[in-house]
């Protein structure tokens, strides 16, 4: 049953008719002049929380020229307080609204020092006891009258667990001969209590991910080695209630506050108010010392949607600045703009990718080819461009749609599929074994459709797009992980315009070639040296047959992998007797068809089918006692609730990129070194196979794709370090720890 | 070498930990909405990726706080109408713990509702705060906005002016209502984050 006072918004509102004689009776003054009768003013309101008396303090008369002091007293019932100017986690600050004769101004509430309020995980900022809130006023020279007539509308929140909004309108007449001093005491009680303005000296914030590092120079001598409390004058940038640290370093106090998951504001400038905790009795806290510190560096970004965030040009910088520093630890701090700009450089630099070298080659033949036709140089280029961007559009808008669907799913899921990459190894070892030579697509396929190469170079430039993009697919660049992730997170019109952009990027240097003469002039001429280079190039596809036969086996295992290998022999036997004349090839195309027939019913399943993985074997590393385990979200929490430092490597056997990471970087003696001197737990995380729970922890950190490597610890955000990893960067990390 | 004397604030029980950033920090805007199964006023389960496809708004609800009073003489039932008039769904939840004097058994929540002709899709209750804490729900109404990809797009206040004051409604800007209409036009969240202000949410201690 909620308590009767749980169902009044307002308290009923009681007139004591307590009339401050004081303040409102001139001394010795009988006659006031007054053409009308004064209006009942109300001095004070009274509920069953709190008592609220409009309270003056002006000792010296209020003659024009004068300062006075006008306030609201709040005494508050035990248990129960009113709020501070930043009420910390819920609640409001006690409001003040002034109507005043003219020539007279109001300044603001000179708050008292505050004190802390936990209320379970929660915690705010505020008074109990008595408390009068302070206003100054102002009373011009050229003031004419008696007394000066003010009028407040005041509404404060008090709360205990419960809360109830009170309001009340109040008047009082300040007689401007005399002196108004009954309330002296509590109004110089409550100024004493104010905290005391400090100059900045070299006192710092700087935001930090989930963190704000707090240093602060001059306070009190007398506080030094005393716990103290930090209340910023900034609603909702700090989690009142949540653990925090402080430490004092000689004259110098440092804190670490949580930041608030949803905060609003960015300030550049914070004043905060710091004084010493749990000070005893009621009222107002102990008298504390104000500060207004410049906040160094950037906030980390709050929000990935609004396009107009300061941070995105920074980004945007970063990203030109092509240090690959370690990006933020989610996506958010990019808008689209950067996003965009990222996936374009991440476009770029794909080019410089391994999965992407056997596409290079069919492209330095297809340059050679028309060598000295311009036109048909820019047609193909176009063509070309036009089948990469448009791929890239596709299979995004198949991954929105798929994750739309509710699938957890990641860029790169097209190699998670056995069946994807078996399909891959057969195309190229069709295209290997056509450069060496072992067939013509003229003789194996249909007239018309042989032909179509030959007739159509636009077509076949386009088709070869389509066929870069799905083989380098799986190296994500940097730049692009978080364009990627952002991505995912975007409407779906911004989504495919970074997906895009990003196959923009890639196919630049191309379209740049073919439109530009200088490029095309440079190359050489067409010659007997391109039957040499055409039979050279089926190595480099060979190569790639061999990479995805090993992620085939990582997938489906060995069986798979043997399996497949026996198919493309007969996929090889086929097409060369398709090419032979006569009885020989009838009979030979039909035994190999039939061969391939058989195959495909006997062990095609074995190369699609996942094989079970066997998680929990760990991988020993070069230096004694460091090795790795499989991870799963239990493993990492559990080693980060030890308050060990784990170190997540996502991978995936067909990200060439991880590969690459894991044999150099990750291999490295100093950086195992470092691992096995801060005792740092190193799980991997394989992506290889669909696995949702990667998937999700991927997420978490703003990414989408694979390699991404970061670092938990206990009481720190996820630092996140960059795709391509350095072994210094790394080391840097690590001593961060 | 100056030794520091380090004065912990707060005891790190096992389970302070778990709120520590960097393990399990508050889902913040941007970043997929934590998901969550939590029984309606009926009894039956509400699993918030059920509604993918569809933007989700979660107003976390107490009935005895002053400022969701202020709110349900007519303003939060009629937001509550039109977004479930555009498709989109609407959750209030109550983190309210069972002890307070605020909590309501789901009937007598349930029954609250429809006295007070509000049309959320669903009531849930959430009496150990668990969800609460997972969108560090700080007071009550505290607003959120899933998008239809299950990302969190909005959280903050219900509007622009933090007063208990119904006369503030029509002043205010509602920001719920503004992102909603900015979520159906495809454009981006204005603003994303808001101060928001009301009572504590009445968690169960840590």
């Amino acid at each position: 049953m909620p308590s009767p006072t749980e169902f009044r918004a307002f308290a009923v509102l009681r007139l004591l008719g307590a009339w401050l004689l004081a303040a409102a009776v001139p001394l010795g003054v009988a006659a006031q002049g007054l053409l009308g009768g004064t209006p009942a003013s109300v001095t004070v309101v009274q509920s069953d929380q709190a008592r609220a008396e409009i309270v003056a303090h002006a000792p010296d008369g209020a003659g024009p020229g004068q300062k006075i002091w006008v306030g609201l007293q709040l005494t508050h019932a035990p248990e129960w307080h009113t709020y501070w100017k930043n009420a910390g986690d819920s609640g409001l600050p006690t409001e003040l609204r002034w109507t005043l004769p003219p020539g007279v101004t109001a300044g603001d509430i000179a708050w008292p020092t505050p004190r802390k309020f936990p209320i379970g995980t929660l915690a705010n900022y505020g008074f109990d006891g008595t408390v009068v809130l302070p206003v100054p006023l102002t009373v011009s020279p050229d003031f004419k009258g008696d007394s000066i007539d003010v009028k407040l509308y005041a509404a404060w929140l008090v709360c205990r667990k419960e809360c109830i909004p009170e309001e009340g309108n109040f008047t009082l007449s300040i007689p401007v001969q005399g002196s108004t001093g009954s309330f002296g005491a509590a109004f110089e009680a409550s100024l004493r209590a104010a905290p005391k303005d400090q100059p900045v000296a070299d006192s710092r914030l700087q935001p930090d991910e989930g963190f704000l590092k707090v240093s602060l120079a001059n306070l009190p001598a007398a506080w030094r080695g005393k716990a103290l409390e930090f209340y910023p004058e900034t609603t909702g940038l700090i989690e009142p209630g949540a653990p925090w640290t402080q430490a004092w370093d000689g004259a110098r106090w440092t804190a670490r506050v949580p930041l608030s998951p949803h905060r609003s504001e960015s300030p550049a400038q914070l004043a905060l108010v710091v004084a010493e905790a749990n000070p005893p009795g009621h009222g107002p806290g102990s008298p504390g010392a104000r500060l207004d510190v410049p906040v160094q560096g950037a906030w980390p970004a709050v929000a990935p949607l609004p396009a107009a965030v300061p941070d995105a040009l920074q980004a945007a910088l970063d990203a030109n600045t092509a240090r690959a520093a370690a990006p933020a630890n989610n996506a958010t701090s990019l808008s689209l703009g950067a996003a965009l700009l990222g996936a374009l450089l991440g476009g770029l630099i794909l080019n410089l990718m391994p999965c992407v070298f056997p596409v290079l080659a069919i492209k330095v033949m297809a340059f050679a080819k028309h060598a000295n036709d311009r036109a048909a140089h820019r047609a193909n280029g176009l063509a070309y461009s036009a089948g990469v961007v448009l791929s890239f559009a596709a299979l995004g808008g198949l991954l929105l749609g798929l994750r739309a669907a509710g699938e957890q799913l990641g860029w790169g899921f097209q190699l998670q599929s056995p069946a994807v990459v078996a399909g891959l190894a057969v195309l190229f070892t069709l295209i290997g074994l056509n450069l060496a030579g072992l067939f013509e697509f003229g003789s194996v396929l249909p007239s018309r459709l042989a032909s179509l190469q030959a007739r159509n170079p636009t077509v076949d430039a386009f088709l070869t797009g389509v066929l870069a993009t799905a083989i380098a697919s799986p190296c994500t660049a940097p730049f692009m992980g978080a364009s990627l992730g952002l991505a995912i997170g975007l409407p779906a019109a911004q989504a495919l315009a970074v997906f895009a952009v990003l196959g923009l990027g890639m196919a630049l240097p191309y379209l740049a070639a073919s439109w530009i003469p200088a490029v095309a002039r440079a190359l050489p001429r067409p010659g007997a040296w391109m039957d040499t280079f055409r039979r050279g190039m089926a190595f480099p596809m060979f190569a790639t047959v061999v990479w995805l036969l090993w992620v085939l086996g990582q997938q489906s295992g060995i069986d798979g992998a043997a399996g497949l290998l026996m198919l493309l022999v007969v996929l090889a036997l086929l097409v060369w007797s398709l090419g032979l004349r006569g009885r020989s090839r009838t009979a030979l195309a039909g035994l190999s068809l039939a061969g391939l027939a058989w195959l495909g019913w006997a062990v095609g399943p074995h190369v699609t089918r996942l094989q079970e993985t066997t998680p929990g074997q760990a991988v020993a590393t070069a230096v004694q006692g460091v090795s790795w385990q499989a991870w799963s979200p239990e493993t990492q929490a559990s080693l980060v609730a030890e308050g060990r430092p784990v170190f997540v490597d996502f991978t995936a056997a067909w990200c060439v990129t991880c590969q690459y990471n894991k044999r150099t970087t990750l291999a490295d003696a100093a950086v195992l070194g470092d691992i096995a001197g801060k005792n740092v737990a190193l799980l991997r995380a394989d992506w290889t196979r669909r696995d949702p729970a990667v998937t999700a922890a991927l997420t978490t950190l703003g990414r989408n794709g694979v390699p991404v490597y970061a670092i938990y610890k206990t009481g720190q955000a996820p630092q996140v370090l960059s795709e391509v990893l350095s072994v210094e960067e790394v080391r840097a990390a690590l001593s961060r720890l | 070498m100056q030794r520091r004397p380090i004065i912990a604030l707060a005891t790190l029980s096992p389970f302070a930990s778990l709120l520590l950033p960097g393990t399990a920090q508050a889902a913040s805007v941007g970043q997929p909405a934590p998901d969550f199964t939590l029984m309606d006023t009926a009894g039956k389960p509400v699993k918030l990726s059920q509604f993918k496809g569809k933007p989700v708004v979660l107003e976390w609800n107490n009935p005895g706080c002053p400022f969701v009073k202020k709110h349900y003489q007519g303003n939060m039932q009629a937001l509550q109408k039109e977004v479930t008039a555009q498709g989109a769904i609407w959750l209030a939840i109550n983190s309210t713990r069972d002890d307070s004097v605020d909590h309501m058994a789901p009937a007598q929540l349930g029954r609250w509702m429809t006295e007070q002709r509000a049309s959320p899709t669903a009531a849930l209750l959430d009496e150990d705060g668990k969800v609460g804490q997972a969108y560090a729900a700080r007071v009550t109404p505290h607003m959120f906005i899933v998008n239809a990809q299950g990302v969190l797009v909005y959280a903050g206040g219900i509007d622009s002016i933090a007063s208990a004051r119904a006369d503030d409604i029509p002043k205010a800007t509602n920001y719920v209502r503004q992102a909603m209409a900015e979520i159906q036009a495809g454009k981006p969240v204005s603003v994303a984050n808001s101060r928001a202000y009301g009572c504590s949410v009445k968690y169960q201690p840590a």
